[in-house]
């Protein structure tokens, strides 16, 4: 990816923010998923303490990795389940393509695997010669789209009805200028049975590894990943290294939170458990890492692989939401996507995509710091002398300046009386992108310093 | 090295300390279980027959027979007019399904099935309509309940339903009937 303007954060928010109505729009759409999760989470007392428990199961388990991976696989085996190790995406997708081919497949039926867009999949697919259907609905419209996903729970959140209107008249032939959401949703069921009836296979991510059942739990509202490993004899199931919980118990636990926080429903309509392949059928689980084992090598960093992808911080975080999932150069946006991909941004922008409100970490069902972790991205980026545009050559200047009194209390004396006297149309092109949106501040009559020593000295 | 081996050794520069795992104690509320679990059936876009059971259920699917509707039952003591088929996808046109429930899940109106209730494992999702046959004595106050009874031997599916199938991918417009089944009825006994 080019370090090239046009990449950065800053400057494909501001394409989206063009359109202030489509903004507040998209605003609005996150914010009643906020809300929702209010009522939802709020519903039950013990809504902290689930919180705390599936923070320290998550760390637990993270901080045994070794054992419950192993512990896993083993289970698998005895339940006549296949395991593949992956080290990375590349060798994920040719694990993936070798199963595929050795069954001649043609035809895969995909449920969401946010795992299999990190790892370029589909493309690598496709150009093989397999044909891979995204069946969540959303997913399905950005891929007739041709896009990719702008949020982790809902990926056609961008999109308005009458934008999906004609794009299922130019693909699937819905009536022209058709917008009614149920409508459309009946024409994309119609046209998706097709597609799982006639697949040769089926793939889906993993919500939960449990370690002591080798079994995989796959949670859709659709029922679209059960229509898609239930019909044909081949399924295939990719997980990153930190999808595996110790045991039930602790998968009751995910259960509990996961869409509460996602969407305020008490639960997916479908969290189903593999435990082996059907009869006469066959399972595969691809077990991935793509730059899991190096994050757990920085304790910080390590905390992001609590996530459990609910894609609450996102729809509460104030940046996101009004700058489109598309303007962070990484599969997955908003805080969990800085978390875990800012160290993969060329651009080294999205780690100030952030005000650092720490809402994200407030409303996160397993206690992620995001906050923390956004934070210690942009000092990992200052001391590997990758600053974003510019501040590499200011902020050491700025530092200088803020330590010598002289330089600060002289320059402050200066602005208060320039925001005294001169016009703001004078002062305003000085203030830079700041000034943008905001009205220059009322200068005070004296330094705080000084009324300090005055009034309480 | 294998990638297995791989990533177990890049597993050992870990940095964190080891946690350890916290008890999962949590007190359930268990007034009104079946007051609950209708709650929140509703919510999930569900509907629960309290009364009546099994004779009740015998009726509705006559009833749908009647009209010329596809029936598989699963569920002793119902019958409907198709039986299990070949293969899964001659169930495609299914227009109900009846599957008994394993155990309900007060706190969330969802309802445990298990492989060997369903025939086909894609059942319960390929037909048009669901109907689920609980005991009301089966239902229990949460998840953490649920998990310790429900069973799930090695090479089996189960999977909880709550509710209808649905998706609310279309600007937000909730639309109950995605891929699975359009609607869900449940009938206690």
């Amino acid at each position: 990816m080019s370090t090239s303007k046009s990449n950065v954060h800053a400057h494909k928010a501001e394409i989206f923010c063009k359109d202030e109505s489509r903004v507040d729009w998209h605003s609005k759409a996150l914010w009643t998923l906020r809300e929702k999760r209010d009522r939802a989470a709020g519903s039950i007392p013990e809504w902290e303490q689930l919180r705390q428990i599936g923070s320290e199961m998550k760390l637990h388990t993270l901080t045994h990795l070794t054992e419950y991976l192993e512990e896993f696989e083993q289970n698998c085996i005895k339940n006549n389940i296949k395991v593949h190790w992956a080290k990375d995406g590349a060798e994920h997708n040719r694990i993936v393509h070798e199963i595929l081919a050795k069954h001649h497949v043609k035809k895969v039926v995909k449920s969401k695997s946010m795992l299999t867009e990190e790892c370029h999949m589909n493309p690598y697919l496709e150009e093989r010669g397999i044909e891979v259907i995204d069946t969540d609905l959303g997913e399905r419209i950005i891929q007739l789209a041709e896009m990719p996903p702008s949020h982790i729970v809902v990926p056609a959140i961008h999109m308005k009805k009458e934008e999906v209107g004609d794009l299922f008249h130019e693909k699937l032939g819905t009536n022209a200028g058709a917008s009614d959401p149920l409508y459309l949703t009946r024409a994309a069921r119609q046209h998706l049975r097709e597609k799982f009836l006639s697949a040769d296979a089926a793939m889906t991510g993993v919500n939960m590894a449990i370690a002591d059942q080798g079994a995989v739990v796959v949670c859709t509202n659709e029922g679209n990943a059960d229509m898609g490993a239930n019909l044909p004899k081949l399924q295939l199931h990719s997980m990153g290294i930190d999808k595996v919980v110790p045991n039930l118990e602790s998968a009751a636990v995910i259960l509990r939170t996961l869409a509460r926080n996602a969407t305020g429903q008490p639960i997916t309509t479908y969290s189903s458990f593999y435990r082996g392949p059907q009869d006469g059928g066959e399972m595969h689980v691809i077990i991935v890492d793509n730059g899991r084992t190096d994050m757990l090598k920085d304790k910080i960093l390590a905390e992001a692989l609590k996530c459990i992808r609910c894609g609450g911080c996102l729809n509460t975080c104030p940046v996101y939401r009004r700058s489109g999932g598309h303007s962070y150069n990484y599969t997955i946006p908003g805080p969990i996507g800085i978390a875990v991909g800012a160290q993969h941004d060329d651009t080294n922008s999205i780690a100030w995509a952030c005000t650092l409100c720490g809402s994200c970490s407030y409303v996160c069902p397993t206690k992620v710091p995001l906050d923390k972790i956004i934070h210690h991205h942009r000092r990992l980026k200052a001391e590997a002398g990758k600053l974003p545009y510019g501040k590499s050559n200011y902020m050491p200047l700025v530092g200088k300046f803020m330590a010598s009194e002289t330089a600060l209390n002289c320059s402050m004396g200066i602005a208060r009386m320039a925001l005294k006297i001169l016009p703001g149309s004078l002062l305003k092109p000085f203030s830079g992108a700041w000034g943008k949106y905001r009205e220059l501040p009322v200068a005070p009559n004296s330094s705080f310093e000084a009324w300090f020593k005055k009034n309480r000295g | 090295m294998s990638s297995k081996q791989h990533i177990l050794n890049a597993l050992k520069s870990a940095a964190m300390a080891p946690h350890a795992m916290p008890t999962i104690d949590v007190a359930p509320r268990i007034d009104d279980l079946v007051g609950q679990f209708e709650a929140n059936l509703i919510t999930v876009a569900g509907t629960l027959h309290r009364e009546g059971g099994l004779v009740n259920l015998q009726t509705t699917v006559d009833e749908h027979i009647a009209q010329g509707m596809q029936v598989i039952s699963m569920v002793e003591g119902i019958s409907g007019n198709r039986e299990v088929s070949a293969t899964a996808h001659e169930l495609r046109d299914i227009d109900y399904a009846v599957i008994p429930g394993d155990c309900g899940v007060a706190e969330n109106g969802a309802i445990w099935v298990n492989t060997k209730n369903l025939g086909h494992r894609v059942t319960p999702f390929i037909c048009e309509n669901l109907l689920l046959v609980i005991e009301a004595k089966s239902i229990v106050a949460n998840m953490h309940q649920a998990t310790s009874l429900m069973t799930l031997a090695p090479g089996e599916f189960g999977t909880f339903i709550a509710g209808p199938s649905k998706t609310a991918d279309i600007e937000q417009a909730l639309v109950v009937g995605a891929h699975g089944a359009c609607s869900l009825n449940v009938y206690l006994t």
